[in-house]
């Protein structure tokens, strides 16, 4: 029956070349890492390597591992110590802080043309494409050139309280790090939980206003509450693209130190996913960096298999669903 | 209930109406003073000599964009002209937009029009996909690049960024043109199919006008994200004159910060351009697709 | 009853508001007195601007302009919170996260009284509206009924000056919402709280509510008792909003002739009373006349027939049940009679039929309001 084939593989061919595309930006990277990660991979065999990979010319060998569990790389702890700190401390700004700018924005303010300024505004440092965002905050934290010290100044803060380098000195650096990447962060919580609070029936919050709730209280008994949803996903969804990501910290520290990022060690902005990829491309320890990143991996397939089971696939659809 | 003074109940009003504008001060309003101060130096520096208290322009000027018309030196050293650049940059934003629009166009229509075995866990996996953090991969694709031969190749390393940004960005575009199609009612084709129309021409004189906006939005989307795509590049391309803006401007900051800052912003508002008229364009189709799928 | 008591009768006085919306007028100029413990209905077609009028008695809209006093305060700047007003929704807005017990105890953790307190109230709260049963419910597990008696609780348990009612029935199926209307009325009775209650439903308005207030596009039309309302429509709109079915209102014009008067269509001509063809003469010769149809009689066999009598055309004929609605054509002119159901009649058929002349509205074509 070639006609019932050709209707069994229709559907196949025109996904094939999508197929075709995860396959070679997903699937096979995702494979290859955990290969390289049981390898020693370095810049002076890597030639051969190329040639071998696969065959067992290559010697697997847990050592990497051994490294990063045994505390044979000094490094690794403080760099585990400065990850946890980043993604907890900017998933609160994600997931907490925006929260309280959304219901700030979104029912607080009452005026629409207000709102909608404020929504862009914060909007804005996600549109923006990053480099220019990072060349902005080198700018505003310059000491001499840019205004964070002034304004921290005005405010009454003493002269010794201001650093000298906000992208240098510990621990000025690592809040500046939370600053920058906060943000950026804000306005995805923000956008998931406007969409929600938008959509909560009008006549829920003029019932609680009428039930003789104030503003506040509405936030607090009824918007939240009806938030449950949005707050996990947005809190899930975050979690794990913290846990990898480093681009914002790699540009402003990188280019604003006219050093390189490796100058982010010293500063103590150093994550997980940035000291991987300054292994692989500044000391082309290949084999190294990506059981480093291997472990995000891990973490990251089982977030998301968590995130499955939690949510459901339908919710993951649809964050912004407030159930009614 | 113990009935409160008019008067008192006036004031307890008028004292909670003050706590919530506070409340929208301290939390919306002032962060967001350093987003605005930001923009507005980035805007007047580029046009201005030294800017006093960061966002008044001293004096006008247009020397900060002398890279438009001149090369830019540093010392002895000669950085590639900004036109070249510019032109990597398009390349890698169109490369990318068209390969996007293309595959995700097929199997967005494929996952929303069709029935076949395997199409839940097919969509569960493009979300799964989508929630997984690509940037943790680049080591391993660094090494698949060099395996197909396309690594310190030039141009060809370009071609092979695009692949991979088109890569990963198609299972979020394949969702948001499958969202599309979800949206045209079957009774519309049917109704075409009735009319006599063959399954081919209903997909073109139908379907296709109405998923036009969604491709559009698709293409726009996936052009920015191109646009702006800076690790692949900063990662993979080692030689000056394959650099794309992002990556020019980075290494342009380490030179030239403390030096010249009026033509790094006039350099960021430059860049900025496409990503400006875009969104202005097109703002409320683009926030759509921020909710529907964002990574940050 | 004891704990709702309606101690405290609040009247409330719409002092000329406004409400604009950009540039629609939502609601103008509208004066209205709502004594302490009346029931009052606001009466109009969606989009009449009678849920806006609701919303801002209940403080959730402002008034552009005007006040609003509850008992000679004003209140117009007051949130709702400080109004102590309570409000069924049309769509109930019970809270889906909380249960039913937490739903109406809302208001009083709001309030700070004390737990057992609460405890106390919801309970008989639930008891007066029989859903002591429901109380561990989430609002998702309730059928629509209960929901309206939740929403109803909700609303009551706080003691509110002003009750105030959004079409509370109209998500109800036709049995219950006559279950509901007698116990709604029976309530406010026994509660004898102020209320408003906002309907589009002239039944659930005649018979629910001391008096009603007739609304369109935004303007008071009329504002009476159910049978003044009814007998005297102060205007066209009034005449064919109230009443089913509805008044005929046929077009024509005054003429006099050796000092009789006449009402004359194209089609047919009808002599009017002295008196009233003088008084409306004097005023218009343009007009609109209205007549009920329960107020035209048909004459069956030349019986009872006058000289004032009209001949018409059975067009159609609708049985009702009790009665039968005819349809009368007159050279075009359709007139619909209600008719006891003994008569037979069919399609085509000449009949004759007189109008009650003490039943007669006369309005002015252009303004469109009652002459007499």
């Amino acid at each position: 029956m070639p006609r019932g084939l050709s209707k069994k593989m229709l559907p196949w061919l025109f996904l094939a070349p999508m197929l075709l595309m995860i396959t070679l930006a997903w699937i096979a990277p995702l494979v290859l890492t955990v290969y390289l990660g049981f390898t020693d991979l370095k810049i002076n065999n890597f030639l051969a390597f190329i040639q071998d990979f696969f065959t067992d010319k290559v010697k697997l060998t847990l050592d990497n591992f051994r490294k990063i569990f045994y505390a044979e790389d000094p490094y690794v702890s403080e760099t585990f110590k400065v990850t946890v700190f980043y993604v907890v401390s900017v998933l609160s700004v994600n997931a907490v802080y925006a929260l309280i700018l959304s219901i700030a924005i979104a029912y607080f303010v009452k005026n629409e043309i207000l709102s909608m300024i404020l929504r862009v505004t914060w909007l804005l440092p996600r549109i923006t494409p990053g480099i220019i965002y990072a060349l902005m905050w080198i700018w505003f934290i310059d000491p001499r050139y840019g205004l964070l010290n002034d304004m921290l100044r005005l405010m009454g803060a003493p002269e010794d309280w201001l650093p000298d380098s906000w992208l240098l000195r510990k621990p000025y650096s690592q809040v500046l790090m939370v600053m920058i990447n906060g943000y950026v962060g804000a306005s995805f919580g923000m956008i998931v939980y406007t969409a929600a609070i938008k959509s909560i029936p009008p006549d829920l919050i003029n019932a609680a206003l009428v039930d003789g709730a104030s503003e506040f209280q509405v936030a607090r008994r009824i918007i939240i509450p009806l938030l449950k949803w949005p707050i996990l996903f947005v809190t899930a969804w975050q979690t794990l693209s913290l846990l990898s990501s480093y681009e914002y910290i790699l540009m402003v520290w990188g280019a604003g130190s006219g050093q390189g990022y490796g100058i982010a060690r010293s500063a103590g902005v150093m994550v997980w996913s940035l000291y991987s990829y300054a292994k692989a491309f500044a000391e082309y320890l290949y084999g190294y960096a990506s059981a480093l990143s291997l472990i995000l991996v891990v973490i990251g397939l089982v977030l998301i298999i968590l995130y499955f089971r939690i949510f459901g696939f339908k919710r993951l659809m649809e964050p912004s669903k407030v159930e009614v | 209930m113990m009935r409160v003074g008019i008067r008192k109940r006036k004031t307890r009003a008028l004292l909670r109406r003050i706590a919530v504008i506070a409340v929208v001060l301290l939390i919306a309003v002032i962060p967001a003073i350093p987003i605005w101060l930001m923009y507005g130096w980035i805007i007047s520096q580029s046009f201005s000599g030294r800017v006093i208290l960061g966002i008044l322009p001293s004096k006008l000027t247009i020397e900060n964009w002398r890279f438009l018309w001149s090369p830019i030196t540093m010392g002895e050293k000669e950085y590639p002209n900004i036109w070249p650049i510019t032109l990597n940059t398009l390349f890698l934003a169109l490369g990318v937009a068209g390969l996007v629009v293309l595959v995700s166009s097929l199997s967005g229509y494929a996952l929303s029009r069709m029935d076949f075995k395997g199409r839940t866990g097919m969509m569960q996996f493009i979300i799964a996909l989508h929630a997984f953090p690509s940037v943790i991969l680049l080591i391993a694709l660094f090494v698949i690049l060099n395996k197909l031969g396309l690594y310190g190749k030039g141009f060809m390393t370009l071609v092979g960024i695009i692949l991979i940004k088109a890569g990963l960005e198609i299972p979020m575009a394949t969702w948001i043109i499958k969202g599309f199609f979800d949206s045209i009612p079957w009774d519309l084709e049917w109704a075409a199919l009735v009319d006599g129309c063959s399954r081919w021409r209903a997909w073109r004189s139908i379907i296709l006008p109405l998923v036009l906006p969604g491709i559009g939005a698709v293409s726009i989307f996936s052009f920015l994200s191109g646009w702006s795509e800076f690790l692949l590049v900063f990662t993979y391309v080692a030689q000056e004159e394959y650099y794309t803006l992002p990556v020019m401007i980075y290494h342009m900051i380490g030179e030239f910060i403390h030096i010249d800052w009026g033509m790094l912003a006039a350099l960021g508002l430059f860049y900025a351009i496409p990503t400006i008229i875009f969104f202005s364009v097109s703002q409320k189709v683009l926030l759509k697709i921020y909710v529907g799928g964002v990574k940050g | 009853m004891v704990v709702l008591r309606g101690e405290i009768l609040v009247r409330v006085l719409l002092d000329n508001i406004s409400k604009f919306f950009g540039k629609v007028k939502a609601v103008s100029d509208l004066n209205l007195e709502i004594k302490d413990g009346e029931f009052v209905a606001f009466l109009g077609p969606s989009g009449c601007g009678k849920t806006t009028t609701l919303l801002m008695i209940a403080g959730i809209y402002k008034p552009s302009k005007g006040r609003i006093l509850f008992d000679d305060e004003d209140v117009t700047d007051l949130p709702p919170k400080d109004r102590n007003v309570g409000m069924v929704f049309q769509s109930y807005a019970l809270y889906p996260h909380m249960t039913v017990y937490d739903n109406i105890a809302f208001p009083l953790k709001l309030k700070k009284v004390p737990k057992q307190e609460i405890d106390r109230k919801v309970k008989e709260v639930a008891k007066l509206l029989q859903i002591d049963e429901l109380l561990d419910r989430k609002p998702a597990q309730l059928s629509g009924g209960q929901r309206q008696r939740v929403a109803l609780g909700r609303a009551l348990v706080k003691e509110p000056d002003v009750l105030l009612l959004d079409e509370p029935l109209s998500n109800l199926d036709a049995k219950l919402r006559i279950l509901m209307r007698a116990e709604i009325k029976r309530l406010q009775r026994e509660l004898r709280i102020t209320t408003i209650y906002v309907t589009h439903d002239q039944v659930e308005a005649m018979s629910m509510a001391d008096r009603i207030a007739v609304m369109n596009k935004g303007r008071l039309q009329q504002y009476a008792d159910p049978q003044t309302l009814y007998n005297k429509p102060a205007n066209l709109f009034v005449a064919g909003f109230i009443g089913s079915p509805p008044m005929n209102l046929i077009e024509g014009s005054i003429t006099e002739r050796n000092g009789s008067y006449y009402f004359e269509t194209h089609s047919f001509k009808y002599a009017l009373p002295r008196d009233i063809g003088s008084l409306v003469a004097s005023k218009t010769s343009e007009v609109i006349l209205g007549v009920r149809p329960e107020d035209i009689r048909v004459i069956i066999d030349g019986r009872g027939s006058s000289d004032s009598a009209i001949i018409g055309t059975v067009y159609v004929v609708e049985p009702l049940g009790r009665d039968l609605l005819i349809n009368v054509k007159i050279n075009g002119v359709l007139i619909k009679i209600l008719a006891p159901t003994d008569i037979r009649l069919e399609s085509g058929q000449k009949i004759m039929f007189t109008i009650n002349r003490a039943k007669l509205h006369i309005f002015d074509k252009k303004t469109g309001e009652a002459i007499i």
